[in-house]
């Protein structure tokens, strides 16, 4: 137990920092403080130039959403590198456990979303003059670790479909795209079609996003509780669904020798 | 001569290369098309063609930029992956116009995105494509390719020299959409983002190819778009020679 | 005059360690280089894996700006006349990369004899001797990504030959490469040189140095420690004996008891499956019992001895610096 245990964190947290490759400043920088805020302002700018929503809306919106970018890039970088240093193969080899591994590994990745999503609300925030009160800081922290645990399930999928692939970076960026269309992000979700809200529903931030915007507008967390499960739940979901096909994967790599080179 | 030979057969190569790359064509078309249409849901609430053709035309320009800001960066990156860096450094030919050509390849993928995003505007959400000036039009389109392309190829010299600069020139593909007025009238921006809009070719790029559609004088923008085109690349054929006697210094010409 | 000279090159690295508090190293991994070779030589600059040939080759035709010396090719500076090198050399190296993969072999010569400056009338005549040459004929078409690797090298080869440069850099251009087709190339590099060209090859390869090569220089941990013709470096050990002891589990103690030994040239443990080879080169004195004396403690097994051959010579030169 304690084994996994160790498997789990260290092994998470030592991979994430010899493949992610993404600690310098250069590349966290622009990536993880600038672009949020510009795409804040984008779509606040639009909003206010077809005279929609407030500004709130579009913070909460857009930081939220851009959570999901370090979740599902991250995962499935992480299987790509594995995959190309060839340690992918020696890793399913091993005799650790699959959970404690994919999970370790999830950790990280989770934290990054979830510091990704605090600095993109707080950045805007500060910019548009949006207010937010202070009784809704805690529960609004716990929303984006949340919905960073639902987008980082999400992105398992998204990695188990980029070992397949061979370029994940399509799908990771498809996949973002389709959040910032389906999800209420800018748009709300009773003026899409009926089959892409359908979609949006089904999909990790839709909740969140709605829980959020509640607990700005002055919402208490017992008031949100039940959005914020949904989202949990929803993310649990994408995360089996992930470890399965992985697991299918693996099981068809050995029949067909795909999982060096797919 | 021979410099011409080598832009417009190196642009050719390029282009042929870029474009056996299906999944890469895929996501430059894909990609501006989700905040194309998350932009045209928004408009649309508001029940005004008139601002919706000009999202519209300023949503099919995004193609443009994200195919330059995105690539212009890392296609470095991948020609030194690729080995061939250093036989475009050890070569006699002149550094600058052998990036360039690669730069104006890049930007020319994305009229694919412009040709689908205009369609999608107009089969999806109804959005009539009326050309006031149909030839202006169609000049307006290539200035503001290779204009953008000379843009992206200052942006690759800098590049030449830092391996992580492809983070920046994706952070690079946000802000250009907003300052430069493709989805949002500069009007609306804060009075200091004005002259940050007017050293970018795109702004005059996207407002030469909305007063051709819409109805106005074009050629103004046209010839700030041609000039700014023009000063990248001089800056850019400047900035190479330093920047590459510098790689030379550093190593960082090579990945081992 | 030499065609490419080299004086006192050398060539540092600033690598940095570790992730939050990062400490730069400085490597220097050409420590003052001096050579000359002469028209239409080939000169071989031997050496083992990190030993500074691609540093000192990407010095000699300007893609590395040296730390320290001086070098000309063809009579002009590589730092302040870059151009004017450029436009007389060519560079080959081996390996997978250097060619673009999604375009044919064709369309690849094309683009870099754009880049090289052939005049266009001579364009479509030169590729097509190259390609000849070279043995590339009528697979010209296909995408690069499916040659093979001997393929690629000889696509690379007609690559630095497209301007008829008058000296040729040729850095491991067998690596990789099958019996076969490595024979076929290096027919092909002699041919260059027969035609009147100067090469510089680097290898780590002992007899393709030896067959190929004018003269060579043996490079180790950046610094020149031999040069001459093969049959001067082989005459360095034809007077030595090769001694091969081999033990099972002996310490190091006992190897350098062994290296302090009066006659002894050099020392060198070889893994060999459950056993290590003992591998010592002496000055052609019978030691073989003094060695077995101060091997006591260790278990010995089979004992030979030999004439040195070219490549002992080389493993000598490399390991003691």
């Amino acid at each position: 137990m304690s084994w996994s245990l160790r498997v789990f964190f260290v092994g998470g947290l030592l991979s994430y920092r010899a493949l992610f490759n993404w600690l310098t400043p250069w590349i966290l920088i622009p990536t993880f403080l600038v672009a949020p805020i510009f795409q804040i302002l984008l779509f606040a700018y639009i909003g206010r130039s077809a005279h929609l929503q407030s500004d709130e809306f579009y913070v909460v919106g857009n930081a939220l959403q851009y959570t999901s970018l370090p979740c599902l890039f991250a995962m499935a970088n992480m299987l790509a590198d594995e995959r190309w240093s060839q340690t992918l193969g020696i890793l399913l080899s091993s005799p650790a456990s699959r959970l404690a591994l994919f999970l370790g590994r999830s950790l990280p990745v989770v934290l990054n979303g979830a510091l990704v999503g605090a600095f993109g609300f707080v950045a805007g925030s500060l910019l548009l003059h949006v207010h937010i009160p202070a009784s809704a800081f805690a529960p609004l922290a716990l929303v984006i670790v949340v919905t960073a645990v639902s987008c980082t399930g999400l992105g398992l999928v998204n990695g188990a479909i980029g070992l397949r692939v061979r370029e994940s970076a399509v799908s990771s960026n498809i996949l973002f795209g389709v959040l910032l269309v389906v999800c209420g992000v800018n748009v709300p979700l009773d003026e899409l079609p009926g089959w892409l809200e359908a979609i949006g529903r089904g999909l990790p931030l839709t909740h969140g996003i709605q829980a959020a915007r509640e607990l700005t507008d002055g919402a208490r967390l017992g008031d949100v509780w039940s959005l914020v499960a949904t989202e949990a739940f929803i993310g649990v979901v994408w995360g089996v669904l992930g470890c399965v096909l992985l697991r299918v994967l693996e099981v068809e790599s050995r029949r067909r020798a795909t999982l060096e080179t797919a | 001569m021979r410099n011409a030979r080598l832009v417009f057969f190196g642009w050719f190569l390029n282009l042929k290369m870029m474009m056996r790359s299906a999944f890469n064509g895929v996501l430059s078309v894909v990609w501006p098309m989700f905040f194309a249409t998350t932009a045209f849901f928004m408009y649309r609430a508001g029940h005004d063609q008139h601002t919706l053709l000009f999202a519209s035309l300023g949503a099919s320009v995004m193609g443009i930029w994200s195919a330059t800001s995105t690539s212009a960066s890392s296609v470095l990156q991948r020609e030194r992956r690729h080995g061939t860096l250093e036989l475009m450094a050890a070569a006699p030919a002149n550094f600058a116009l052998v990036l360039l050509p690669i730069s104006v390849a890049m930007t020319t993928v994305g009229l694919y995105s412009m040709i689908a995003t205009l369609l999608w505007g107009h089969f999806v959400f109804g959005i009539e494509m009326h050309l006031v000036h149909p030839l202006l039009f169609v000049l307006a389109v290539p200035v503001t390719i290779a204009s953008v392309g000379a843009l992206g190829f200052l942006l690759s010299v800098a590049c030449v020299r830092y391996r992580s600069a492809w983070a920046l020139g994706n952070a690079l593909e946000y802000p250009v959409w907003l300052i430069c007025g493709f989805l949002v009238p500069l009007a609306l921006l804060p009075a200091w983002v004005g002259p940050l809009s007017w050293i970018l070719a795109p702004t005059f790029g996207v407002r030469a190819i909305r007063e051709a559609a819409l109805g106005g004088s074009p050629l103004g923008d046209l010839l700030a778009a041609a000039g700014l085109g023009a000063a990248y690349f001089a800056t850019g054929v400047a900035l190479a020679e330093v920047v590459l006697r510098s790689a030379r210094r550093t190593a960082a010409l090579a990945l081992s | 005059m030499g065609v490419i000279e080299a004086q006192e090159l050398r060539r540092t690295y600033k690598t940095s360690t570790g992730t939050f508090r990062r400490k730069s190293l400085e490597v220097e991994a050409v420590r003052g280089v001096t050579f000359a070779v002469e028209p239409g030589e080939l000169f071989g600059l031997l050496g083992p894996n990190g030993a500074g040939k691609t540093t000192t080759i990407k010095m000699l035709i300007t893609l590395l700006i040296p730390t320290g010396g001086t070098a000309r090719v063809l009579g002009y500076d590589v730092v302040k006349d870059a151009r004017e090198v450029r436009r007389r050399i060519g560079y080959v190296f081996g390996g997978e990369r250097g060619l673009y993969d999604r375009l044919s072999g064709l369309d690849n010569l094309r683009y870099f004899a754009e880049l090289y400056a052939v005049p266009p009338r001579e364009m479509r005549a030169r590729i097509g001797e190259l390609l000849e040459l070279v043995g590339l004929n009528g697979r010209e078409n296909e995408r690069v990504e499916g040659y093979s690797r001997g393929m690629r090298q000889r696509l690379h080869i007609a690559r630095g030959l497209l301007h008829d440069p008058p000296v040729v850099f040729l850095d491991e251009p067998t690596i990789g490469v099958d019996p076969v087709g490595a024979r076929e190339l290096r027919a092909t590099i002699a041919q260059l040189v027969a035609g009147g060209k100067t090469v510089l090859l680097t290898t780590h390869y002992m007899f393709e140095a030896d067959q190929l090569c004018d003269r060579i220089a043996v490079i180790s941990k950046g610094e020149i420690v031999a040069e001459g013709t093969p049959a001067d470096l082989k005459a360095n050990v034809t007077d030595g004996r090769v001694v091969e002891i081999e033990v099972f589990g002996i310490e190091d103690a006992a190897v350098e008891r062994v290296r302090t030994l009066d006659g002894v040239r050099s020392v060198n443990v070889e893994p060999r499956e459950q056993a290590q080879v003992l591998v010592v080169q002496t000055d052609g004195r019978e030691l073989t019992h003094a060695l077995l004396g101060h091997l006591d403690g260790a278990q010995v097994g089979r004992v030979s001895a030999r004439e040195p051959t070219l490549e002992d010579a080389y493993v000598a030169l490399v390991s003691e610096s």
